[in-house]
């Protein structure tokens, strides 16, 4: 029981960092219906932005957030002017062709750039432990679980506050509808980007402590952030974080409770198995 | 097959008696085995447009297999390399039936989850080797039956021997209607379906080629390798090369997986030993870069980019015979028995009741008309109607359905789409849907009779009479010159008279029509109404929404008037006009 209990703080907690993970690819997979491939590269690309500020300057990740993460933002604008733009309208075969090349391009270029070693940082102030409902967490984790639970709050109190918030809604549900409404659909579709990379970098820059970064990193995580995304349902923020924290759990029990080896296998079944039968999530209401 | 080509496989064959350079033979070979990968990988994501970046699963399951069976039960690789085809297609088609329903995303996103699932589940896996791998048995060096070669000359012919096999295989697909069926799937699965396809049974004809194709490349690769692990035979960058190749050579094209196998496993040697100093990853980056630019750029790759400099081919037209009229001419207003009986027919999505049991029915001979305002769940009762939409509750029955006249009735509640339309039912779509890559002639032929064409059928070409179908169709409607343009060339009104001729192609014996004079202009209008009368005179059945009052008012025998998912009315069209409930619901007087 004991064990039980560890292993669903641990997978909690690792589930809210997937939470993470997911929410800029949920975003943009809801707003225009592409699915980014690359959105995991872009954490891995923060998780060595974090390595080197660390080293060159510093910087621990409250410091590395406010350096890096508006970096992130512009990356994702940039990537969506120089690239997206041109394949919004294209048959999904080339969308899916597009992000997956972006894919191959930033993963082999962080691959010829910082090598194949695993590079990781030391964060003394969080390096302490947490106790969550009488279990043990390390300091770094419970921070990237807080950071992520503030991402999620900041853009939800965002898109429902503001008039620019409501605006990226509406182009959401109709891009069509929302130019004639005068809403520059271009300029929503770049912020998209912009806040999607942004919140990826959120979660490489406080995954660094306590999880290393090599080339790739984002193998495993992009997986885990489809499995999120579409666990969880379209059409709302809540969907990748109820998906994120499903994941996390299946993770973290059936991790430590049967095979530790095996725990990404539990969880690409698990996604495998949503596909099969619930494809529309567990809180999605439309027909894929 | 050409003279040409034919010349061309026996200089390929002749190779090895010119060059003797091991350093090339080896990249010839790989690039033979890749290549037939890259268009087993072609004829599922380049015809049917359903990509897959799991490829590796299958390129594992032939290589893995028949070396088990090769070292533990001294199975040889002759036969064992079939067995490895069998085990992947059972994979292919366990992964595609449940996903070929969903979007394209979706089979994407599970053929990559299924790709790391295996490789971690044979990475810790001892009794296959695990991560240390397997090595093949080489004192069997030298025995042909087991394969095994000491020289690179017999693995060249063999593995070009397998590329020419996935050639044929692509070029008959090509040029057979699963290719053409295939990219209707691609271009508009719901249109296609419309048509009587049945797409997912393509799909996964397609997938199961293409996986036992792969596991066979995989196969040859393990014995020529002479050692696997799960890091060369089920890495997903492996899954990549296969989908890169046929993208970069031009996927949908016979030749362009060729290109492209040839052009990278060529480039990567040479330019890898020029990259080689700077560290692995330059290659790829290169790849991934040529991937976005081709994506971006020019879709159809290598293949397309030679096509671009090109004429296009001209097509042959094909005469139409004289119009000796088609089916026999039933007389018209005879009130015959029901075709279509719908009883009670309700939908909700979520909270919102679209129908709330509606109940109609139109007879042999009719022409129907479907009024009402927007909202009215007109189009929600057509989706019901054709498949596309599972009722929540009510029963739609079709009779002379078996394709006798007055056959069985026949329950199609609940039924998918291409199933019902092929019980003899027809329909346009409000927002009309043509293929817009294929001709107006191959987008007919996507309509053709598919009741009993088994899969044996689909590997033929198009059978002539089909083909005069489709002719006397396009003449029919004033096409006859379009033949071959691709009816994202045709205007407005042709793409419309273009889909009218696709609903009729199979002579169905009731067709639904959604809307089909909006947006078009009078004088289409006119042509558009003479169509539905030649063929109601001609005998076949009509269900028509449309908002244009004159065209319903001039056509219809019949009409029902629909408001918030309720039959209000029901009557001839004057009395319909003249009906005070009907004139405060459309017309708000």
């Amino acid at each position: 029981m004991e064990l039980f209990l560890a292993a669903a703080v641990g997978g909690l907690v690792m589930g809210l960092i997937y939470a993470l993970v997911s929410l800029g690819l949920g975003l943009i997979w809801g707003v225009m219906d592409v699915i980014n491939f690359a959105h995991a590269e872009y954490m891995m690309l923060a998780m060595y932005a974090m390595f080197f500020a660390n080293r060159w300057f510093g910087l621990t990740p409250p410091g590395g957030l406010v350096v890096i993460v508006p970096f992130a933002f512009v990356a994702g604008v940039v990537t969506y002017r120089v690239l997206i733009r041109r394949v919004v309208q294209a048959p999904p075969v080339t969308q899916i062709f597009t992000t997956f090349g972006l894919l191959f391009f930033l993963r082999y270029l962080a691959f010829a750039a910082f090598g194949p070693n695993y590079r990781g940082i030391a964060w003394p102030a969080a390096s302490g432990t947490v106790v969550i409902a009488g279990v043990p967490v390390g300091g770094e984790k419970v921070a990237a679980a807080l950071a992520a639970l503030a991402t999620y709050a900041l853009l939800h109190a965002w898109l429902q506050g503001t008039k620019t918030g409501k605006a990226l809604q509406a182009t959401a549900q109709n891009p069509v509808a929302a130019l004639a409404l005068g809403i520059e659909v271009e300029r929503m579709y770049a912020l998209a980007w912009g806040l999607s990379i942004a919140t990826a970098a959120v979660a490489g820059v406080f995954l660094l402590p306590f999880y290393q970064a090599s080339p790739t990193v984002a193998d495993a995580f992009v997986l885990i952030a489809f499995a999120s995304v579409v666990l969880g349902g379209f059409g709302s923020l809540l969907g990748p974080l109820v998906g994120g924290v499903a994941i996390g759990l299946i993770e973290g029990i059936a991790g430590t409770l049967l095979s530790p080896t095996f725990k990404l296998v539990f969880v690409f079944a698990a996604f495998l198995l949503v596909l099969f039968v619930r494809p529309t999530g567990l809180l999605g209401r439309e027909t894929p | 097959m050409s003279l040409p080509v034919v010349a061309l496989w026996i200089a390929a064959a002749c190779v090895p008696l010119v060059v003797h350079n091991a350093y090339l033979m080896n990249g010839l070979i790989l690039a033979c085995i890749y290549g037939t990968a890259a268009q087993a990988w072609n004829l599922l994501g380049g015809y049917g447009g359903q990509l897959s970046f799991g490829h590796a699963v299958f390129f594992g399951a032939g290589a893995y297999t028949s070396t088990l069976l090769l070292v533990s039960a001294r199975v040889s690789p002759w036969a064992g390399m079939w067995a490895g085809a069998a085990v992947a297609a059972a994979v292919a088609l366990i992964v595609g039936y449940p996903t070929f329903r969903l979007r394209r995303h979706y089979f994407a996103l599970a053929t990559l989850a299924l790709a790391e699932l295996v490789r971690i589940v044979v990475l810790n896996w001892p009794a296959v080797g695990g991560a240390v791998g397997l090595y093949l048995p080489v004192r069997l060096l030298g025995r042909t039956d087991a394969m095994m070669w000491r020289t690179k000359p017999p693995y060249y012919e063999l593995a070009l021997a397998l590329l020419a096999v996935a050639c044929a295989l692509a070029w008959l697909v090509d040029r057979t209607r699963l290719g053409l069926y295939l990219r209707a799937v691609d271009q508009d699965e719901g249109a296609a379906q419309a048509l009587g396809v049945p797409a997912r049974r393509y799909k996964l004809l397609a997938i199961g080629l293409s996986a036992a194709l792969t596991a066979l490349a995989g196969s040859v690769f393990a014995q020529y390798v002479l050692y696997i692990d799960p890091s060369t035979v089920l890495d997903s960058s492996r899954s990549v090369l296969f989908a890169v190749m046929a993208l970069l050579g031009g996927r949908g094209t016979v030749i362009g997986p060729v290109l492209g196998a040839g052009f990278l496993t060529l480039v990567s040697q040479y330019a890898g030993g020029a990259l080689g100093g700077l560290g692995r990853g330059y290659d790829y980056v290169v790849y991934g870069l040529a991937i976005m630019i081709v994506a971006v750029y020019e879709p159809r790759g290598l293949a397309g980019l030679a096509a671009r400099f090109r004429r296009a081919r001209g097509v042959p037209a094909v005469e139409p015979q004289a119009d000796g009229g088609s089916g026999g001419p039933a007389a018209r207003h005879d009130a015959g028995p029901p075709v279509l009986d719908v009883r009670d027919l309700a939908k909700h999505f979520g909270g919102v009741q679209a129908l709330r049991g509606v109940t109609l029915d139109v007879k042999r001979g009719e022409i129907v008309g479907v009024l009402g305002p927007n909202g009215a769940g007109k189009s929600t009762l057509f989706d019901c109607v054709t498949g596309f939409v599972t009722p929540s509750g009510g029963r739609v029955t079709l009779r002379g359905g078996d394709g006798s006249l007055d056959g069985r009735p026949a329950e199609i509640t609940g039924r998918g789409p291409a199933w019902i339309a092929q019980q003899g039912l027809a329909r346009t779509f409000q927002l009309m849907r043509v293929f817009p890559a294929l001709t107006a002639m191959d987008n007919l032929l996507v309509g053709q009779e598919h009741r009993g064409e088994s899969l044996l059928a689909s590997l033929t070409p198009s059978p002539p009479a089909a083909r005069l179908r489709g002719a006397e169709l396009l003449h029919l409607v004033g096409l006859a010159e379009h033949v071959g343009t691709p009816a994202s060339a045709l205007s407005y009104g042709q793409q419309k008279l273009l889909s009218l001729a696709m609903a009729l192609m199979r002579r169905p014996r009731l067709v639904l029509l959604d809307e089909p004079v909006a947006g078009v202009n009078l004088t289409v209008i006119e042509r558009i109404k003479a169509h539905i009368r030649a063929q109601n005179a001609a005998g076949v059945t009509f269900l028509i929404i449309e908002h244009n009052m004159d065209v319903v008012m001039e056509l219809a025998d019949r009409l029902y008037f629909l408001a918030e998912g309720r039959v209000v009315t029901e009557g001839p069209p004057d009395a319909i006009q003249r009906n005070e409930e009907v004139l405060r619901l459309y017309y708000g007087r």
